[in-house]
Order: C-alpha cells, then structure tokens, then sequence
C-alpha cells in the first residue's frame, strides 16, 4: 500500500526554480498547487518525519497524533512497548478512527460502523462479522496502513511512508544527527506537557527558510533588543558557522573559533562570571560529556539545526515543526523538553524563552508570522511570481574548511548558504522520482569556496 | 449560584450582592475599555504586583480523557507571566519594531456571564466569557471566545487584578500571533 501512496504520474518540473550560481529563487514555488501537491508526494512521503519523543507517549496504549504532509498518522505504544505509526484512516470506507489528539485507549474503534483495531492496527473485530460478513473478510489484510518505516534516533521518533528510504541514521547523516545531538547530549530529556501549535497563512519553505536566518534577527525582533531581553552581540553574533549534510540537512547561525571556546572555558573553569555573548552556550557544553559527543567543531556551533524537510532544533530545549496545510498555510508545533539533570538557573531560562519569547504570543516569535504570510503573498500575482528572489549573500565569498573529524563547515559572519543548501536539496527532491534516483543525483556539501 | 443563596438571604444581602456585581463589571467594563482604547500604560496600573496571567494550552481528548483537555500549571502555555513580563510585554509596542503591532491591531472585548464565585479576605473570584474580536490591515480578521477566571483584590474603593487564568475554545491557534491581551 506505501508504494502506491509514492507513485505518482504527475511531475513538475521544478529544475530551473532555484539557480545555485545566482542565489536567485522563483517565487511560484511558494504558491503553485501544482507543486504543492508533489512535495507531499515527493518530499513529506519519502522522506524521515518527526513523530514525537519517546517519553510524550510512555505507557501501552499512549498515543499522539502528527502529519506527515496531509496524511494524519496516528504515534501509539503497543502491549510489546514498540512505537507504531498508522494512517489514522480506517480501511472500510476512510473514516477517522481516532479523533482525540492525545490520549490512551485500549483500541481505535471506527465510529462509522465500529471496525475495531488493535493498537499496532491490527483489524480484530467488526459488528457482523459473521451474520454480514459470513466470515469471509480476511482481517489480516484490512487493518489500518502503517508507515512504511518508524525508527528512532536518541529518543526522537521519525517515521516515512516509502520502503526504500535509508535508515534513518543514515538520512539524517552526522549533520542531521549533531543537529539532535545538541538536545539529546544534554541529558535525559523530559518532555514538558503540551505542544503549542498556531496556524499562519505562509508557504510551509518560507517558515523553514527562516530558521537559518540571522539577518533578520535585529530587524523583526528589534524590541527584544531594545527591551534589553537579549544584548546585541549575541541577538545575531558577527561569528556564524555554517554546517551542511546531504539531502538537505544544515545547522546555521551563531559558532566561535576554537580560540575563543578555549577562552571562554578558562574563564568560566576559572570561577569567573559570564562577560562575553558566547560564555552561556560554552557552560552549556561543558556539562556532562557534551564536548566530547558533538565534536570539535560541533561543540562550536550554537546554530539552528534543519533536519530536512521540517524539523527545527531551536536551542532552548525545543523542536519546531512545521507542517504543511496548502500552499498558502503551515501550522507551527512546538515542542517543549526538560532536561533533568540541567542546573536550577539554565532551566529557568530555558523555561523563560519558550514561554515569553517563542510560540505565538511569544515576545519575539509573535512578529515572525506575517512576514511570512506577506512574503507568500507576494508570489501570488501574476507579475509577482515571475519575479525571482534574492538568497545570494555570502555566495562565492566563503570557504568550507575540512576538518580531520570529518566536520567541516563555514566559517563566516552572517550569510544565506543554510537557505540555498535547503533550496537546492528542495530541488533535487523534487526532481527525483525515486529513492533510487534521489541518492544517485543529489549534491555532495560543497568543498572549499563556496 | 451565589445569586440565589443571597436572595434567600434576605434583601439586605441581595443588594449587596447587586452593588458588588456593579463594581466588579463596571471594573472589568474598564479594563477592556483600557485595552479596546490601546491605553497599556493605565492598563497595567490595575494589575497586583504579583499577578498570574495565565492561559494554558487546550487539547482535544476524547470524552472519557477530558480532565487532560488543559495543560497544567508547569506544563506549557501560551501565556504565563508575571507582571514584569506584561510589562516588556506593553513596553514593546513603545520601542519600535514591534511589527505584529504596527500599524496597530483593531481590538474590540465583550465581557459578559460575569459571576462573582466567591468573596473572602478582600479577594473577588470572579468568572466571565469574553469575546476578543480583532481586524489588521486590510482584511484580516480573527477572534477568540473564551472564559476567564479573575481574581480581584479589592484596593481602596476599586479593585486590583490579582489573576487571570484564560481559557480559550480552541486547541491550534488559529492566528498567525497572540499579539494582544486578554
Ligand atoms: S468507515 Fe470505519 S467502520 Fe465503516
Ligand atoms: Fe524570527
């Protein structure tokens, strides 16, 4: 049933919208339906999509409802305590089966005519089954759907609708993976109750793009600034560090030399107070095994993780994820952790920015929305979306540096490559009918000038 | 409720309990006046130093889980702030850049099915509906319907809001913000 659900006649051709020697991007990607349609098909089927964290559904029966593109899959824990994801369809004539967002139960039992089915969606009974049925329904064959892959990596739950996708350590590549590793490495996670989700009228990419963007920092959040919430040396630090992975995984944003990461742990060792921007991230990673975990040149990026398509890995103890709902609207999800073992005064500050400063009525997020529901706008007219856009900063003028780690990365001051990594990796989705084909033709991270 | 128990009290008592039902909506007729009128300054004069203005986060369950429908007190929520942060809160819309604001959103609250729940050591439980009706730009519109929960401490012949607790009848927000008070 997956490989029906991958196979597609339609096919947009999507080579020209983004040019990676010009930086330029054409705008009708954020609003054509026709394309819309294939990235459900080509980028949400095939790829690895976040589920949830292990510790949100922690008994038998536990279960969370997420998307993957359109489809809405049901997260549950089964008897064995295995984590099954299942098309929250049922097979009879498509109904829902599930219509509660979080919960426990026994079984998902179809309000239509009451198929019933077990919590790995086995199909285990029906009303009249023999007076109506006269025993001839095979159930074996007419369960609910899963996914055809549910993996976990480090506690983060993922799963995909194609069988011939990589494993899923392999998807994420050792970026995707340093991308998670900057939350899991910190301790045992503890998910904190409630995801907060909010509905804005943009381009799910535009919503992405932005997670790399330390441009805009100073501009849309400026109160934060003047509020004196966040210094301006650390709000969008002249020190950024770029790390890019296959199939379109990146982490961008801020990251030190290892001059100034040795500094800062001399001073911080030496009892001295925090006095530099970088100081809070570098006590961050001097607990518990961090430094070792994220490497040499991971444990010097502060950056935002992209775990492609979707899933940001925001540095206050959060996941955002967003999911697409048309062209024209994403609905943002955050995810909120706990770390148990993190000191008193770093988890209050933690607890503070996701509750003040992220989210809908957070103080900086809240002015994050409408320039992306303005900048889909602008691809809608007929003159607008012929337009190209603008992603050419820092293009040509920066070196990705090799490291015998095997970390290499960029580092620069502010820059748009974590934006044309995602562009080019949508491309190469796009284009490609199949796994096969994907991992044949995709680009390798760029050496040396970029 | 209460109004009953006072009326069997004797009329004494039910014209207290009128006069105290003036004074707690004409307060919170105010309030919303303040906030309608884009007046924050004065806004935030009528909050307690030690307020919680809190508004959990909303899940749909089924029936028979619906005691998890809200988010508790230490899970997430949408709002959870002291008065310092209601404070940056209204200071940001001084500062510039404070785009969700500007140009300014239209607001206008209905306040009504206003209860007085209890009435002890100088604090006011008091329980409302509110509609929350706001327009941006040219054609933007969104609204929020829900009930609070006050706690009004009576300061001089008026009344300081001492908590808030905002439930609101949706689970995804369905605005692109909550840029504006409840
Ligand atoms: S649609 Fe589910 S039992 Fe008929
Ligand atoms: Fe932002």
């Amino acid at each position: 049933m997956s490989e029906q659900l991958i196979t597609t006649d339609r096919q947009v051709d999507v080579s020209q919208c983004f040019n990676p020697q010009t930086g330029t991007l054409q705008r009708h990607i954020f609003t054509d339906e026709a394309i819309y349609q294939q990235e459900l098909e080509r980028i949400f089927a095939r790829g690895w999509n976040f589920m949830c964290h292990e510790s949100q559904i922690p008994a038998a029966g536990d279960f969370f409802m997420n998307w993957i593109g359109e489809d809405e899959v049901i997260v549950v824990r089964d008897r064995e305590g295995k984590i099954n994801v299942l098309l929250n369809s049922c097979p009879h004539r498509g109904n829902t089966v599930c219509r509660a967002e979080i919960g426990n139960t026994r079984s998902f039992f179809c309000s239509y005519h009451g198929w019933n089915f077990d919590l790995d969606g086995r199909l285990v009974g029906m009303p009249g089954e023999k007076e109506f049925y006269r025993d001839e329904i095979d159930k074996s064959v007419w369960g609910l759907s899963p996914a055809a892959k549910v993996e976990s990596y480090r506690g983060f739950v993922f799963a995909t609708l194609d069988p011939s996708a990589p494993a899923l350590a392999d998807y994420l590549g050792w970026v995707g993976r340093l991308g998670i590793d900057f939350l899991a490495s910190k301790g045992e996670l503890e998910f904190l109750d409630g995801v907060v989700k909010n509905r804005i009228q943009c381009n799910w990419k535009l919503a992405v793009d932005n997670l790399y963007d330390w441009y805009h920092v100073k501009v849309s959040h400026g109160t934060a600034l003047k509020l004196g919430l966040v210094s301006d040396a650390a709000m969008a630090p002249m020190d950024q560090m770029v790390l890019l992975g296959e199939l379109g995984h990146g982490i961008g944003g801020p990251g030190i030399s290892e001059e100034k990461f040795q500094d800062s742990m001399r001073r911080l060792q030496a009892g001295e107070p925090a006095s530099v921007w970088y100081d809070r991230n570098v006590a961050d990673r001097m607990t518990g095994n961090m430094i070792e975990e994220l490497g040499p040149v991971g444990k010097r990026s502060f950056g935002h993780p992209n775990i492609f398509p979707n899933l940001w890995v925001a540095l206050t103890n959060q996941l955002c994820l967003r999911i697409p709902r048309g062209p024209f609207e994403t609905e943002l999800w955050w995810f909120t952790f706990q770390v148990n073992d993190e000191p008193e005064e770093r988890r209050k500050f933690n607890l503070f920015m996701a509750n003040h400063v992220f989210g809908p009525a957070g103080i900086l997020e809240q002015d994050d929305g409408e320039n992306w529901s303005h900048s889909t706008r602008g691809a809608k007219g007929a003159f607008g979306k012929k337009l190209p856009l603008n992603f050419a900063m820092g293009k040509g003028s920066d070196r990705m540096e090799a490291d015998a780690s095997g970390q290499s990365r960029i580092e620069t001051v502010v820059n748009e490559h974590g934006q044309r990594w995602t562009y080019q990796a949508w491309q190469e989705w796009m284009q490609a009918d199949s796994w096969e084909t994907l991992l044949a033709n995709h680009s390798q991270p760029p050496q040396g000038d970029c | 409720m209460s109004g009953q128990r006072n009326a069997n009290e004797g009329t004494e008592a039910l014209y207290a309990a009128m006069l105290r039902q003036y004074e707690v909506e004409q307060f919170l007729f105010y309030e919303a006046d303040l906030l309608d009128s884009r007046r924050y300054d004065d806004w935030l004069t009528l909050l307690a130093d030690d307020i919680h203005y809190w508004m959990p986060l909303r899940r749909t369950t089924t029936a028979r889980e619906v005691d998890r429908e809200f988010t508790r007190p230490g899970g997430m929520a949408l709002f959870d702030n002291d008065k310092e942060i209601l404070t940056m809160r209204v200071q940001r819309l001084s500062v510039g850049r404070a785009w969700a604001e500007d140009p300014p959103s239209r607001t206008r609250r209905l306040i009504t099915n206003i209860r007085v729940l209890a009435d002890a050591d100088g604090e006011l439980q008091v329980a409302c509906n509110f509609k929350l009706y706001r327009t941006r730009l040219n054609s933007e519109e969104d609204s929020w319907i829900g009930r609070r929960e006050d706690t009004l401490r009576r300061q001089g012949d008026s009344f300081v809001l001492a908590r808030r607790h905002i439930f609101l009848e949706q689970t995804v927000i369905l605005s692109q913000n909550l840029s504006n008070l409840f």
